[in-house]
């Protein structure tokens, strides 16, 4: 099996938004929101020394996805690509792996009022196209490919000229998304657009610490005392039944 | 029991007077409610198995995987079994709506649970402590629902419209996500509370033996008159007055049917306490 990776050239990148608006078009998109997020780091150093450089951020389709574990009804995942996926008609757009995603990669469509991110263009792989975004790259800049094809580019950008995941001490969650850069310039990346731990939304927690302690604790102490009941039963008889 | 005076609290019978009170049967509930009570039954066993199916994440789940599992097999897809759970609540919404609306005048006000009433909270001690084997105290005199039934019913009530509207919330992800992930939390708790109470409910209609005719009353609708005696006495007490009180308006005045009690004691006995 494919294991789908994609490379970002920074040096190329114009920061054109080319891609964004390509993958909204591509998947209707709704205004407001996208799966892509181009932006800019900030001026760093001082003059005439400056430096800043583009970044593009999406869906990161990370090996230990932050997103699965939290979503209740199992809409959200990773499938045998390494990609992960949403199904739609299971989504119920609760937001907790919104707030799980160190990459701020998801958002809830206000049209389906569903969660949705980025999955590699997965039904453009399968029809053996590349992502739309790679297509219409107007630099060039990214590459899409299979990780384990040690004949692809993708490969050889990743494991010969020092492809980076974005990925900090604090979060390493194996992200899919490699970028190539000047090592300055990439460092300038990860401390303007750091991924955030993956967190809990309060609902997810008062869930997790407070209603389900409180229901399987109810539940439970109805079914010990039920069965205390029943053993006593059985000691004492049926004796005193009336019909 | 022929007698015409109807006691204030409960008194040993006779051998005859308990087999004659066995032979007649009293009616409790209305076939409506049987049929309610016997959807909202089925209703609930699916959609717990299938909501418990549904909490597949690691963090929240209920039911183990080979359950969840086998539910997935059952229904094909994760989807469907969403959607199945989805249209069953739907329509349990929809056959509920008009006995929550309009039903609830009529049966709500015998099933509250009043704790400044003694017996009421007499009753919850003694039963509870019955069911343990640590007291042999009778059990307080009781209205149409004991105070158990009344407390679940409590829940129920409380409970029932959070689980509609959380769930209605959800299905139809209303508001905002926000709105949807704080359902998720209500649905699961209220639900939850519900089976707490259910547990006891189902012991106690169906394993615990003193209260079977209350079980089989959910099928007839009967229950013999001696089970309400001993166990709903001032149910008992008021079906019987309201039985004198019809049978004096039947009978011409002149006809000696109260002959056998003194006179005074009829009306006094017949009155309502308090």
């Amino acid at each position: 099996m494919a294991r789908y990776a994609m490379v970002t050239d920074l040096r190329k990148c114009v920061a054109c938004h080319a891609c964004t608006v390509a993958c909204s078009a591509e998947w209707s998109v709704p205004a407001g929101h996208a799966r892509t997020h181009v932006r800019t780091t900030p001026l760093a150093g001082s003059f005439p020394d400056l430096k800043s450089s583009p970044h593009v951020g999406q869906c990161n389709q990370c090996d230990r996805p932050p997103c699965v574990e939290p979503c209740l009804s199992g809409a959200t995942y990773q499938d045998a690509a390494g990609i992960v996926r949403v199904d739609g008609d299971l989504c119920i757009g609760c937001g907790f792996c919104v707030d799980a995603c160190p990459y701020e990669a998801r958002f809830i469509s206000p049209l389906s009022r569903k969660v949705d991110k980025c999955d590699f263009c997965r039904p453009r792989i399968e029809r053996g196209e590349e992502p739309a975004c790679v297509t219409t790259c107007t630099a060039h800049a990214k590459y899409f490919g299979d990780l384990e094809d040690r004949s692809g580019e993708v490969h050889r950008m990743v494991f010969h000229e020092g492809g980076r995941r974005m990925e900090t001490k604090t979060v390493a969650v194996g992200p899919n998304v490699f970028y190539l850069g000047r090592p300055e310039h990439l460092d300038l990346v990860l401390t303007s657009f750091p991924p955030r731990p993956p967190r809990l939304l309060t609902a997810g927690k008062a869930l997790q610490k407070l209603a389900w302690p409180l229901v399987v604790g109810a539940v439970g102490v109805s079914l010990l005392g039920q069965a205390v009941a029943f053993f006593n039963q059985l000691h004492k008889g049926e004796d005193d039944f009336e019909e | 029991m022929r007698s015409s005076v109807v006691p204030l609290v409960p008194m040993p019978l006779s051998p005859e007077q308990a087999e004659e009170m066995l032979q007649r049967r009293i009616k409790k509930h209305h076939v409506a409610i049987i049929l309610l009570h016997w959807f909202n039954a089925t209703t609930w066993i699916l959609e717990l198995s299938t909501g418990a199916a549904l909490i597949s994440s690691r963090l929240f789940k209920v039911a183990p995987d080979w359950y969840i599992a086998m539910f997935n097999g059952l229904f094909g897809t994760r989807a469907n079994l969403l959607q199945f759970h989805i249209a069953l609540g739907m329509t349990w919404i929809i056959v509920f709506l008009p006995y929550g609306l309009f039903g609830f005048r009529t049966y709500l006000r015998g099933e509250m649970l009043n704790l400044t009433d003694r017996d009421d909270v007499r009753w919850l001690i003694v039963r509870t402590l019955r069911i343990l084997g640590k007291t042999d105290e009778p059990l307080p005199p009781q209205g149409i629902y004991n105070a158990g039934q009344k407390a679940f019913s409590m829940v129920v009530w409380l409970m029932t419209p959070v689980v509609m509207v959380t769930g209605a919330i959800m299905a139809f992800r209303l508001v905002s996500p926000v709105l949807v992930g704080w359902a998720v939390v209500l649905h699961f708790f209220s639900v939850g509370m519900i089976v707490a109470g259910l547990v006891v409910h189902v012991y106690m209609g169906a394993v615990f033996p003193e209260e079977k005719p209350a079980f089989f009353s959910m099928i007839t609708g009967t229950v013999n008159e001696l089970f309400a005696y001993n166990h709903h006495f001032k149910w008992w007490r008021e079906m019987k007055l309201a039985e004198q009180a019809w049978e004096r308006k039947r009978r011409p005045k002149d006809e000696a049917v109260i002959a056998d009690v003194p006179p005074g004691s009829q009306d006094t006995s017949s009155e309502p306490p308090g």
